[in-house]
């Protein structure tokens, strides 16, 4: 099969997979059995007709189709509607938001990505030293702390002890920059940023560091590297080889781990009182703010499945064993 | 002078428990332009030294003493770093298993060509130029450089890293078990590319083996190696044409003769030495029929004796032990009558017609949800055999032709796609519809792996009794009957193995007991798939001894499934070979042997490398390799690779009794006349322009009708 057509392919599967899980979500939220409003009549404020009122402005009071048929139709055109909560459109609430979680989290990830991956990869190699020991165990003490926790203890020592970095937000409250630029580029950000930060580099090191060093552990003894050895290639050579051959479980685990970061990571945000993605989706479940809720899952649903769908397509430019048919 | 000496190497490995001696005081040397042999037993040492010559031993081995001079210079104390430069600019090697040797995802060009710029400052291009010309010399399609190893067959692999091997002219190319696990005419046509390149360029050759067929065939020196000490050393000629040792005495009789009915096959009684610690007496002394006790007074030296040196007490017997060492009884083994007139056979036990077994590709969605007939792989496609009681009957063929697959649907254990089998006269469906448990009591299997097919936490009487207790006997009858089983299997005392585990038992102790758990039964039928082919040779022939023994003595029918063709003719009463998922030709094993009447059985029997260096044989370079079987030929299977096919052939497909003859039939419309003649000579004739074109074409033109 040729790739254009394994492409095409794909691509039709993720788009089916995109229309089932915004139709669970839309069918999810539905099922609740109170609505957003109920609220507002028992506690007096309002009387039922007034709600009533309310409901037919968000079209609430259609039958439950025609309300799916617009809902799919304002996905799939972005357009996500208006807050039922706050009396704005949802994408002035999510963009910012998912915009600070993806400045945080992607850099985080590409770095330990890299780093851990190296190291894991050098590990694996030098099976048995102490470099494989320590790094094992110091990535996982950081794997099984929850990452809340690692970054309270960060925060105590620098922010509290040594009064180094701030402790909390994106920047400090009198700054009021104007415009992406200004807000991701200045030096009161980067204050801000360096703690969660470091959180999060230290949090998926452990994943990508097991992963590498596990798969090179495989390679090792094999035939083929045998060859390069005999062939008079150096240590490090050597290692290239074995590493370029273990790349497929780390690429795709960063593909997943890639979609999964568009949900931000609540705890950390929480901690860090940094106004992601996270934070804001909790807040609008709490508050049955359903255009929001749905919007945000949306894009969460179709991340995760791009990047199940790059991680495919890697695999088979990776591996020239793996035809494209066959993924 | 010589290009490299080994003078007295001794190799420990360090181990957990104990250290293990696995090279004692081993010394040759290889001449300039020189093929040099090792050959042995797995455990002799043999790759163990070809590690060391390369500075590839392992990190718990370690060379005790002794050197390995290369061009005057010590090899042994060399670091690191002036390994790299020595590495395959001087000493290139063929590693054993081409299959896993090639890093998959890099092209075979860019992994030759890496090897290359490593040592030279070559630009890119020129590289490529060199590339291209050994891919020339291997006979691969210098246009397929750029294709990963995974698009190559294994026989074409091995070519990749012969070509590799020879990039950079060194002057040492070691090459370890360079044919073992290919098929017997892929083996042909590797070694004959090995000596033609031989004669072309100017490098030695350390050939590793245990093969001694293969060695005898390619080698001008070698070194007999048992248990890290060099039994035997000389002249190939004279070493394998008048051993002075027993050990290559009984190493070269393990290895039948295709066409030597009556000789029979030897195999060497006990195990492998320990080599805990160094040796003390000769170490072939407890498996040596001729062993007295002198031979415990530490390990005899290597002494002259005629044109070799041998490291044995007996020399000065030599005629007399030679002359004893064909003779299987020397090594313990029972003979067993002529089987020509034991051979009674009795009634059918196992019929199959038009038996087939299709195994379904995968296909698109879009092709499914239009119906689309999908494409299947033939693996069994219209067998017909019969077996009796007390016979055997051999199936051979190279990997891929449906042996195994055909071994399988008869035990049912897997299901067939069409026609019938019938055991005993009865229909399996109708045995298995009636039990399951009566089915299996009658139709038995043995696996090829001694080592995966029993239960490390079993005890051997557990493993045994396991069948009688799902068939549920008393206990005083599965005692009795796992007792003489075990008995009938040839580990006597049982008691002495009852209570053992499987990591307990050497390598043959375990296919007892695996043939023994078979046997328990009492079955009517036995499959046997490959049972010998992880054994060590010297192992083989015990384990045929065995299987043919049951079938006379308990009247059983076995079906006998190896590529092995020696043990074949050993053991079976009939033979059938089998190209794609047919049986293209069967009969008597001496009739199918001497007398072979289609093109490929003819082939594939001609095919086997001769242990006597006296013998001059003309090489099997059958062009191409069997085809993919989704898109299988119109007409006969064989006819685009067969030198006498016709029109004829290539229109359509003969039946089994095209050509007949008693119970000797062939799927041939021109049966073969004279082997040499009417194959061989044209094989080798065409065999340069096929290099080119036809190989590479079969595969390519397969790969896009796939």
């Amino acid at each position: 099969m040729s790739f254009r057509r394994f492409l095409i392919k794909r691509t039709a599967i993720a788009a089916l997979l995109t229309l089932i899980a915004v139709s669970i979500i839309f069918a999810t939220l539905r099922m609740l059995p109170a609505d957003p409003f109920s609220g507002l009549v028992a506690s007096g404020a309002l009387t039922p007709e007034q709600v009533a009122e309310v409901r037919a402005m968000y079209g609430l009071d259609e039958p439950i189709y025609v309300q799916y048929v617009k809902y799919i139709q304002n996905l799939f055109t972005f357009n996500f509607g208006v807050s039922l909560t706050q009396q704005r459109p949802v994408s002035e609430i999510i963009t910012p938001a998912l915009l600070n979680t993806l400045v945080l989290l992607l850099p985080a990830l590409v770095v330990t990505a890299i780093i851990s991956s190296l190291a894991g990869m050098y590990a694996g190699w030098n099976r048995g030293s102490w470099f494989e020991q320590s790094s094992i165990v110091a990535t996982t003490v950081f794997r099984s702390v929850p990452n809340f926790v690692t970054g309270i203890f960060l925060l105590i020592i620098f922010s509290y002890g040594l009064g180094w970095l701030p402790a909390f937000g994106m920047r400090s409250p009198l700054a009021n920059p104007s415009g992406y630029l200004d807000t991701y580029l200045s030096w009161n950000f980067l204050k801000h940023y360096t703690l969660p930060f470091t959180v999060t580099v230290l949090y998926y090191s452990g994943d990508f560091l097991m992963l590498a060093r596990n798969s090179v552990v495989e390679r090792m003894g094999s035939e083929f590297l045998m060859l390069h050895r005999a062939k008079g290639l150096s240590e490090m050579e050597q290692l290239g080889r074995a590493g370029r051959n273990s790349l497929l479980p780390l690429v795709t685990y960063f593909a997943l781990r890639t979609g999964m970061l568009f949900q931000g990571v609540v705890t950390l945000e929480v901690v860090f009182a940094w106004p992601g993605i996270g934070r804001a989706l909790v807040q609008a479940i709490l508050n049955q703010d359903y255009p929001t809720v749905q919007a945000a899952v949306f894009i969460m649903a179709v991340a995760v499945i791009v990047m199940n769908l790059v991680a495919d397509v890697a695999y088979a430019k990776l591996d020239p064993t793996v035809d494209a048919g066959d993924v | 002078m010589s290009l490299l000496e080994v003078n007295n190497l001794k190799i420990t490995y360090q181990t957990a428990e104990e250290d293990v001696h696995a090279v004692n005081d081993v010394s040759f040397s290889i001449g300039e332009q020189d093929n040099y042999g090792l050959v042995g037993e797995s455990g002799c040492g043999k790759s163990t030294i070809a590690k060391t010559i390369l500075g590839l031993l392992d990190d718990n081995g370690e060379v005790e003493a002794g050197s390995v001079r290369f061009k005057d210079r010590d090899l042994v104390d060399l670091s690191e770093k002036e390994w790299q430069d020595v590495r395959w600019e001087e000493i290139a090697y063929i590693p054993q298993s081409a299959m896993d040797s090639l890093d998959p995802v890099m092209t075979v060009g860019s992994q030759i060509r890496q090897a290359i710029r490593k040592h030279r400052d070559d630009s890119k291009s020129k590289a490529d130029e060199r590339v291209a010309e050994v891919f020339e010399i291997v006979g691969l399609d210098p246009a397929r450089t750029s294709d990963y190893p995974h698009e190559f067959s294994g026989g074409m692999r091995q070519r990749v890293t012969i070509a590799m091997a020879l990039a950079l002219d060194p002057d040492l190319i070691i090459a370890d078990e360079p044919t073992t696990g290919l098929d017997v005419i892929v083996q042909d046509k590797i070694i004959n590319k090995l000596l033609e390149i031989q004669d072309e360029v100017d490098s030695s050759m350390l050939l590793i083996t245990h093969d001694v067929g293969v060695v005898a065939e390619t080698c001008d020196e070698v070194s007999v190696l048992y248990g890290g000490k060099v039994m035997e050393q000389g002249a190939t000629y004279d070493v394998f044409k008048h051993p002075t040792n027993p050990y290559t005495m009984g190493l070269q009789n393990s290895f039948p003769e295709v066409d030597e009915f009556d000789k029979q096959a030897i195999s060497i009684p006990g195990s492998l030495p320990e080599l805990t610690e160094e040796p003390t007496g000769c170490v072939f002394r407890n498996r040596c029929p001729f062993s007295t006790e002198e031979c415990a007074d530490g390990h005899p030296p290597l002494i002259a004796n005629g044109g070799q040196m041998s490291a044995c007490y007996h020399h000065d017997e030599a005629e007399d032990m030679r002359e004893a060492a064909t003779d299987a009884e020397t090594w313990g083994i029972d003979v067993a009558e002529d089987r020509e007139t034991s051979g009674d056979t009795g009634d059918v036990i196992l019929e199959t017609t038009d038996l087939e077994k299709w195994f379904k590709q995968t296909q698109s969605i879009m092709d499914s949800f239009r119906g689309a007939e999908p494409d299947y792989v033939k693996a069994v496609n219209g067998v017909d055999l019969t077996v009796r009681e007390g016979e055997i009957l051999g199936v051979a063929g190279e990997s891929g032709c449906g042996k195994s697959t055909l071994g399988e649907v008869i035990a049912a254990l897997q299901p067939r796609t069409g026609g019938d089998i019938q055991i005993d006269g009865t229909s399996v469906d109708d045995l298995l519809a009636e039990s399951t448990k009566k089915f299996r009591s009658q139709v038995q299997f043995i696996f090829q792996d001694p080592f995966d097919s029993l239960n490390p936490r079993q005890r051997v009487k557990d493993a045994v009794a396991e069948p009688l207790k799902i068939q549920g006997h008393d206990k005083e009858t599965i005692d009795r009957r796992v007792r003489e089983t075990i008995s009938d299997v040839g580990l006597n005392p049982p008691e002495k193995y009852l209570d053992r585990r499987p990591a307990q038992l050497s390598g043959g102790e375990r296919q007892r007991v695996a043939i023994a758990q078979a046997l328990v039964l009492e079955p009517k039928l036995l499959i046997c798939d490959e049972p010998a082919s992880m054994l060590d040779v010297s192992l083989k022939a015990n384990i045929l001894n065995i299987l043919r023994e049951m079938a006379d003595k308990r009247d059983i029918g076995i079906v006998y499934i190896s590529h092995d063709l020696a043990s074949l003719t050993q053991i079976a009463n009939r033979l059938a070979v089998m190209y794609l998922g047919e049986v293209i030709e069967i009969g008597k094993t001496r009739e199918v042997v001497r007398n072979s009447k289609h093109p490929y059985a003819a082939s594939l029997l001609a095919a086997s490398p001769k242990t006597d260096p006296s013998i001059d044989r003309q090489r099997v370079l059958l062009p191409g390799e069997p085809p993919n079987p989704v898109n299988l030929p119109e007409g006969c299977n064989f006819a685009p690779r067969c030198p006498k096919a016709s029109e004829e052939c290539r229109k359509a497909d003969p039946d089994r009794s095209a050509f007949k003859d008693g119970n000797h039939e062939a799927a041939c419309y021109l049966p073969v006349e004279d082997v040499e003649d009417e194959l061989l000579s044209s094989y080798a004739r065409q065999e340069r322009p096929e290099i080119q074109s036809g190989e590479e074409e079969t595969i390519e033109q397969l790969g896009e009708e796939a």
